[in-house]
C-alpha cells in the first residue's frame, strides 16, 4: 500500500530564484524505509520538510492517505503533522528548559491530552528508548546520544505512520550512532514508514530498504524498489 | 481541556524569565492599584453622601417656596424686541430686558403665594402624599418672669417621632392642635438654668406668645391692588402717592389689620439639641435648627394665621412629601413649572453624585495612562519573548501545534502577567485603604463640624472583579500582535534558528 504519492514537486524560493526542488516525484509505501542520499544543498531536507507538512511545494502534489498536502490550510497541515508525522532532527530540537518527559509529552499537549496521561505515556516512551530513569533530567544534563533518544521518544509519542529523520546521527559518534539507528530500526519494524536524510551511503545501505539519490533538486538515478 | 496545556506552557515560559516578567507585571500592578483606589474613593464618597441624607424621609421630601411666576422668562430667545433695528442692538436690548426682569423679580412680590387654597390644589398633583405648611416665626415670649423679645418657634408635625425622641423632661405633645409648647434646653440655659434638673421647673407653666409688631412702610401696608397700581406710576406721581398713602390708609382703617395676636400655652416638655446620629430630614428639620420653642403644627398654624398680614402673604414655605423617593425630582420639576421655587435632596444628591462620577471618571482616565504605558511594556516583553523562543515555536509546530495554539500560548502568557499585576494591584489597594480611611476620617473631622466616621474608600465586589479583569484584558490586547507574529513563524526557518 502506498502511503505517500509525490508528483512533480517544485520548491522555489523567491520569484525566478534557485529551485531547491525541481520536479521530484516519489512514492513511499507503508512500512518502507527510504534513505535520501545526497550532498548538502541537493534538496533532500527540502523534500523531507514537504513530506512532513512543515513546508508547502510551489508546484506539484503530495498525496498522503488520499489528501493533497499542497492544498491544505495551515491548520490542516498542523493536524496532519500532529496525527501522522514524527520528526527526528540532527540537532535534536529539544526545549532546553523542559525536563525529558515534558519534551516527549509535547505533541500530546497540543492534542489536548491531560497532564497525568501525558506523563504516563511519556515515561513509557522514555523507558522504551532506555531512558526510563532520566525522565526528570533536562536536555543540558544529558549526552548527545541521550538527547537524540529523547527526541526519538517524542517523535514516536503520537504513534506516527511516517517518521522523518534529518541526519539523525549527524552530531553523534559512531558508537552512539549505532544505538540510535537501532532505535530507529525498531520504530520501523513497529510499522512506521521511514524517510531518512543522510549523506552517509553506508548508513543508507545497511538500514534502508530503498535509497534515493538526489542532486540539484532532482532525483539523480531511477528509483529502485527493494 | 485543550486550554490547560497551553496555560501550562505559558506559565513555564513566564517562570523562565521571572525578573523581566515581574517588572512587566509592575506596570499593570501600578495601573490597577491606582485605578482601584480612585474608583473606591469615588464610590466611598458617593456612598457617604447618600447614607448621610438617605435616612428617614429625606429623599421623599421637596421643599416648596413661593415663586415669582413663570410669566417672567429669563430666556432671551422668548423676549420680543420689535422695530427695525440692527441685530446687535436688538441683542443688547434683549439682554437689557432680561437684566431688568431679574432685578424686578428680586424686588417684587411673590407671584405664587402658598396658602391653604394653593396647598389644596397642589395636593391633587400625582405622587404627592402630603403638603404641609412650614411655620417658623418669631414671637415675643414670656415664661415665668423670663422675657425673650424674639424667640424663634417651629411648628412640629406631631406625628413625627423624631421630636418625641428628643424630649428629655416632661412629655411630648398630646395632639396636633393642643395648646401646648415644648422649650429647647438652650433657651433654658440662657435663662440661667445651669444645674441639671432645673428645667423640670418649667414643666406645666404657662408661656405667653405675642406677634412681633413690625414697622412696615405705608406702601407695604397698602392692599395688593393698590401696590400694583403704584408700580406703574411715574416718579413724580409715586412721590405724591407716598405722601397721600398714610392718610388714605387711616381713612379706610387698613392699619387696624396689623393688630398683634396673643396666645397662651402650657409648657409640657423640654427638647434636647439635635445630635449627630439623630434622624434628620434636611428640608424639614433644617427649618428648626435655631428654634427655641416648639408648638404642635396646627397650633402654630392657628397662631400664624391670626396675623392678618400672614393670611394675605401666605406661608413662606411648605413641605411636600412624595409617595416614593423616585418621584421627588419629577414633583420638584412640576412645582417649578408652576412657578414655585422647589428644592429636593434627591435631586441635589443626583447632582453631587454626577459630579463625583465625573471626577472619578476623569481621574480614572489619567490613571489609565499608567495602564497604557504598561501595555507598551507588555508588547515589548512579548516581542522579546517571541524572538527568544523562535526555535521553540518551530518545535511546537513540528509536533503539531496549530497557529491558534501557538497564539494561545503567548496570549495566556500575557494574560497571566496582567492577572498577577491586577491581583497585586487590587490587594495592595485594599491594604492601602485601611490607613487611607483613617487618615481621611481624621482630616475630615479636623475640618468639618459634623463628626464623620464613614469609610471614604468603598471596594464593591464588581470593582474587585473589574480591576484584575481590566489588567488581564489590557495585557491580552497588548499581546495580540506579538502572539500573531509567533503564530506566523515559518517552522522550517524557526527550526534552523539559533
Amino acid at each position: 500500500m502506498t502511503l505517500v504519492v509525490a508528483r512533480d514537486l517544485w520548491r522555489e524560493y523567491s520569484q525566478g530564484g534557485v529551485a531547491a526542488l525541481a520536479g521530484v516525484s516519489v512514492d513511499i509505501a507503508q512500512g518502507e524505509f527510504v534513505a535520501l542520499l545526497g550532498r548538502s544543498g541537493s534538496g533532500k531536507s527540502t523534500l523531507l520538510n514537504l513530506l512532513g507538512g512543515l513546508d508547502r511545494p510551489t508546484r506539484g502534489s503530495i498525496t498522503v492517505q488520499g489528501r493533497d498536502l499542497a492544498t491544505m490550510s495551515a491548520r490542516e497541515l498542523s493536524l496532519y503533522r500532529r496525527s501522522t508525522v514524527g520528526f527526528i532532527f540532527q540537532s535534536f530540537n529539544l526545549v532546553p528548559t523542559l525536563p525529558a518527559w515534558e519534551n516527549v509529552a509535547l505533541p500530546l499537549v497540543f492534542q489536548g491530552i491531560p497532564r497525568e496521561q501525558r506523563k504516563r505515556a511519556a515515561l513509557e516512551m522514555l523507558d522504551r528508548v532506555g531512558l526510563g530513569a532520566r525522565g526528570h533530567h533536562r536536555p543540558s544534563q544529558m549526552s548527545g546520544g541521550e538527547q537524540q533518544r529523547v527526541a526519538i521518544a517524542r517523535a514516536l509519542a503520537n504513534r506516527p505512520q511516517l517518521l522523518l529523520c534529518d541526519e539523525p546521527t549527524g552530531n553523534l559518534d559512531s558508537n552512539t550512532s549505532a544505538q540510535i539507528m537501532a532505535l530507529i530500526d525498531d520504530a520501523h519494524k513497529a510499522g512506521a514508514a521511514l524517510v531518512m536524510v543522510t549523506h552517509d551511503p553506508e548508513l543508507a545501505r545497511i538500514h534502508a530498504s530503498r535509497t534515493i539519490r538526489m542532486a540539484d533538486g532532482r532525483i539523480a538515478e531511477p528509483v529502485e524498489v527493494a | 481541556m485543550n486550554l490547560r496545556g497551553m496555560i501550562w506552557l505559558a506559565l513555564e515560559g513566564l517562570l523562565r524569565k521571572k525578573g523581566r516578567n515581574f517588572l512587566t507585571t509592575s506596570g499593570v500592578f501600578i495601573g490597577v492599584f491606582a485605578l482601584t483606589l480612585i474608583v473606591s474613593l469615588g464610590q466611598g464618597l458617593s456612598h457617604a453622601v447618600t447614607s448621610t441624607v438617605s435616612g428617614t424621609d429625606n429623599l421623599r421630601q421637596v421643599g416648596l417656596t413661593g415663586g415669582f411666576g413663570i410669566e417672567l422668562s429669563n430666556d432671551p430667545a422668548e423676549i420680543e424686541i420689535p422695530g427695525e433695528m440692527d441685530e446687535a442692538r436688538r441683542e443688547r436690548l434683549r439682554r437689557a430686558a432680561v437684566n431688568r426682569r431679574q432685578i424686578r423679580q428680586v424686588a417684587g412680590r411673590r407671584a405664587n403665594a402658598i396658602d391653604d387654597k394653593t396647598i389644596a390644589e397642589l395636593s391633587k398633583l400625582p405622587h404627592i402624599e402630603s403638603i404641609q405648611p412650614v411655620i417658623v416665626e418669631r414671637y415675643e415670649m414670656k415664661l415665668n418672669g423670663h422675657d425673650s423679645p424674639a424667640t424663634l418657634s417651629y411648628g412640629v408635625d406631631v406625628g413625627r417621632k423624631r421630636y418625641a425622641d428628643r424630649v428629655i423632661a416632661g412629655s411630648y405633645f398630646s395632639g396636633p392642635g393642643a395648646p401646648e409648647a415644648i422649650v429647647h434646653e438652650y433657651l433654658l440655659y440662657k435663662w440661667g438654668m445651669l444645674t441639671d434638673g432645673d428645667y423640670t421647673k418649667v414643666i406645666g407653666q404657662t408661656v405667653k406668645l405675642k406677634t412681633i409688631q413690625t414697622e412696615l412702610t405705608p406702601e407695604q401696608q397698602a392692599p395688593p391692588m393698590l401696590q400694583e397700581f403704584m408700580r406703574d406710576l411715574s416718579e413724580e406721581e409715586r412721590k405724591a402717592m407716598q405722601t397721600l398713602l398714610p392718610k388714605l390708609l387711616k381713612q379706610f382703617g387698613q392699619s387696624s389689620q396689623r393688630r398683634a395676636a396673643e396666645r397662651e400655652f402650657t409648657v409640657v416638655g423640654v427638647l434636647r439639641e439635635q445630635m449627630p446620629g439623630d434622624p434628620f430630614n434636611v428640608i424639614e428639620d433644617g427649618n428648626a435648627v435655631q428654634a427655641d420653642l416648639f408648638l404642635p403644627l396646627e397650633t402654630a398654624r392657628e397662631l400664624f394665621l391670626a396675623s392678618a398680614v400672614n393670611v394675605e402673604l401666605g406661608y413662606p414655605r411648605a413641605l411636600v412629601t412624595v409617595t416614593d423617593a423616585e418621584f421627588a425630582p419629577e414633583v420638584e420639576q412640576t412645582l417649578r413649572d408652576k412657578g414655585y421655587t422647589a428644592f429636593s435632596v434627591a435631586s441635589a444628591l443626583k447632582q453631587i453624585e454626577s459630579v463625583l462620577l465625573m471626577i472619578t471618571v476623569s481621574i480614572s482616565f489619567l490613571t489609565g495612562i499608567a495602564l497604557i504605558v504598561s501595555t507598551l511594556g507588555i508588547v515589548n516583553t512579548m516581542i522579546t519573548s517571541v524572538i527568544e523562543r523562535t526555535r521553540e515555536i518551530g518545535i511546537f509546530k513540528a509536533v503539531g501545534a496549530t497557529n491558534a495554539q501557538v497564539m494561545t500560548v503567548f496570549l495566556c502568557e500575557s494574560a497571566m502577567i496582567g492577572l498577577v499585576g491586577g491581583l497585586l494591584g487590587l490587594a495592595l489597594a485594599a491594604l492601602a485603604m485601611i490607613p487611607g480611611d483613617l487618615l481621611a476620617v481624621q482630616l475630615i473631622n479636623e475640618k468639618a463640624a459634623i463628626p464623620f466616621d464613614q469609610p471614604v474608600f468603598v471596594l464593591p465586589l464588581w470593582l474587585m472583579i473589574a480591576g484584575p479583569a481590566l489588567g488581564t484584558g489590557t495585557a491580552i490586547v497588548a499581546a495580540i500582535l506579538p502572539a500573531r507574529r509567533a503564530a506566523r513563524i515559518d517552522p522550517v526557518k524557526a527550526l534552523r534558528h539559533d
